[in-house]
């Protein structure tokens, strides 16, 4: 087992080679292997698909990449701002697809609003909010449960244990979200014969903190293997608007406000960072521990949780399956 | 009690069901992962007719074929 962990692990200190190196990756693999003529991107003015279209931008040419905004009915309007705005900066070119009117279709806030009510009745999705919760420490032995929480038109929170039928029937609703997005994406990218450039983070996809088929789908990921602190670095460098790098993530998914450290991830990102990386790389507890400020059997279930979570989300990483 | 604790983590793991022992401790183990431990404890709800509240989502309770077994013996005994 390694040793040697320190805080600044992560910091690129080459930042110029490795943005140049990704940008022509991104070039080469998708004229060669794709062949395809350019990108697009779905934006939402979170730092992840920016720092993508950033990116892509450089490596295709702004002419050459074209960017969608997807908001729905259950958006933060900063989001369609904050995607313009990056948009103009990269001088690429942005529409706006709204999905809401394909979700209705789905029948996706209608079957999330069912399991919702199911648990709370007085749940009305008109003046209500709500959100998923997690209910585990990430120090704990026992993977989370899952709560649902809704908020009334005067703010009052309430919160209930999740049952297995109910929780299933809210993310699997949520997900037509994604998935629909991946479809609107791929129609303008045969439209223009250009590849999908996906936006998930290394901790997105090795976490499983993404929708298969849906976020999940792409042809390329150009930020795949970059850690979220990593992510800000290279967004900072590329020239993403500061209002965009200093947005705390989130999920943007249900009605009420959720971070993705709330919704996901429990720790805060330079601290999950720097812990994943040190369960990766397979430093030692004891060194992890004592630069993190944690207990060694602390650091031991924190890395045992990260295994569970990689093993519990490899069928959302699979391929399928053939003979 | 225990027998209906066995068969259902028996028949609704992914992995070798015949490796379980009693005490084998199924979560740390990788015998169930999250969607299968939130699966358990709507079975232990619904087959035993207990309510699981926040705090009795500890490892003592839940760790083992026999940890389940004590757990729903005190729930059922305090009802």
């Amino acid at each position: 087992m390694k040793t040697g962990f320190h805080k600044d692990i992560l910091h690129i200190q080459n930042i110029d080679e490795v943005v140049e190196s990704i940008v022509t990756k991104l070039k080469t693999d998708t004229h060669n292997q794709l062949k395809r003529y350019g990108g697009v991107v779905g934006i939402s003015g979170g730092i992840d698909s920016s720092c993508t279209l950033a990116l892509a931008a450089k490596a295709f040419g702004p002419q050459r990449v074209f960017s969608i905004m997807l908001p729905e009915k259950d958006s933060s309007s900063d989001s369609e701002k904050l995607a313009r705005k990056l948009a103009e900066k990269f001088e690429v070119e942005a529409i706006v697809e709204n999905i809401s009117g394909a979700l209705t279709g789905f029948g996706c806030y209608e079957r999330r609003d069912q399991a919702v009510r199911h648990v709370f009745p007085e749940y009305d999705p008109a003046s209500y909010k709500m959100k998923i919760g997690i209910k585990s420490a990430p120090q704990s032995k026992l993977p989370p449960v899952f709560s649902v929480i809704i908020i009334d038109p005067d703010g009052k929170e309430k919160s209930a244990k999740l049952s297995a039928k109910d929780y299933m029937q809210i993310v699997a609703a949520s997900n037509f979200k994604q998935r629909t997005r991946m479809s609107m994406l791929y129609y303008h990218a045969e439209r223009l014969h250009y590849a999908v450039i996906g936006t998930p983070n290394k901790h997105e996809v090795e976490q499983g903190f993404f929708v298969k088929y849906g976020d999940g789908g792409a042809d390329i990921m150009p930020i795949g293997h970059l850690y979220k602190t990593q992510v800000y670095q290279l967004s900072e460098y590329l020239g993403v608007p500061q209002e965009i790098i200093d947005r705390t993530p989130t999920t943007d998914t249900y009605t009420a406000e959720q971070t993705q450290e709330e919704f996901f991830y429990q720790f805060p990102f330079k601290t999950m960072d720097l812990l994943w990386y040190g369960y990766e790389n397979e430093y030692h507890p004891e060194n992890v521990a004592e630069v993190m400020g944690y207990s060694k059997e602390e650091i031991l279930d924190i890395f045992s949780n990260f295994k569970r979570k990689q093993e519990t989300t490899a069928y959302l990483r699979m391929a399928p399956i053939k003979w | 009690m225990k027998e209906a604790v066995r068969t259902y983590i028996k028949e609704n793991t992914f992995k070798e069901a015949n490796k379980i022992e009693d005490s084998t401790l199924i979560f740390q183990e990788g015998f169930f992962d999250s969607m299968g431990f939130v699966m358990l404890i709507d079975f232990l709800e619904e087959h035993f007719q207990v309510k699981t509240s926040d705090e009795d989502l500890v490892e003592e309770n839940f760790e083992s074929i026999d940890a389940i077994t004590a757990y729903i013996n005190r729930k059922t005994n305090a009802n």
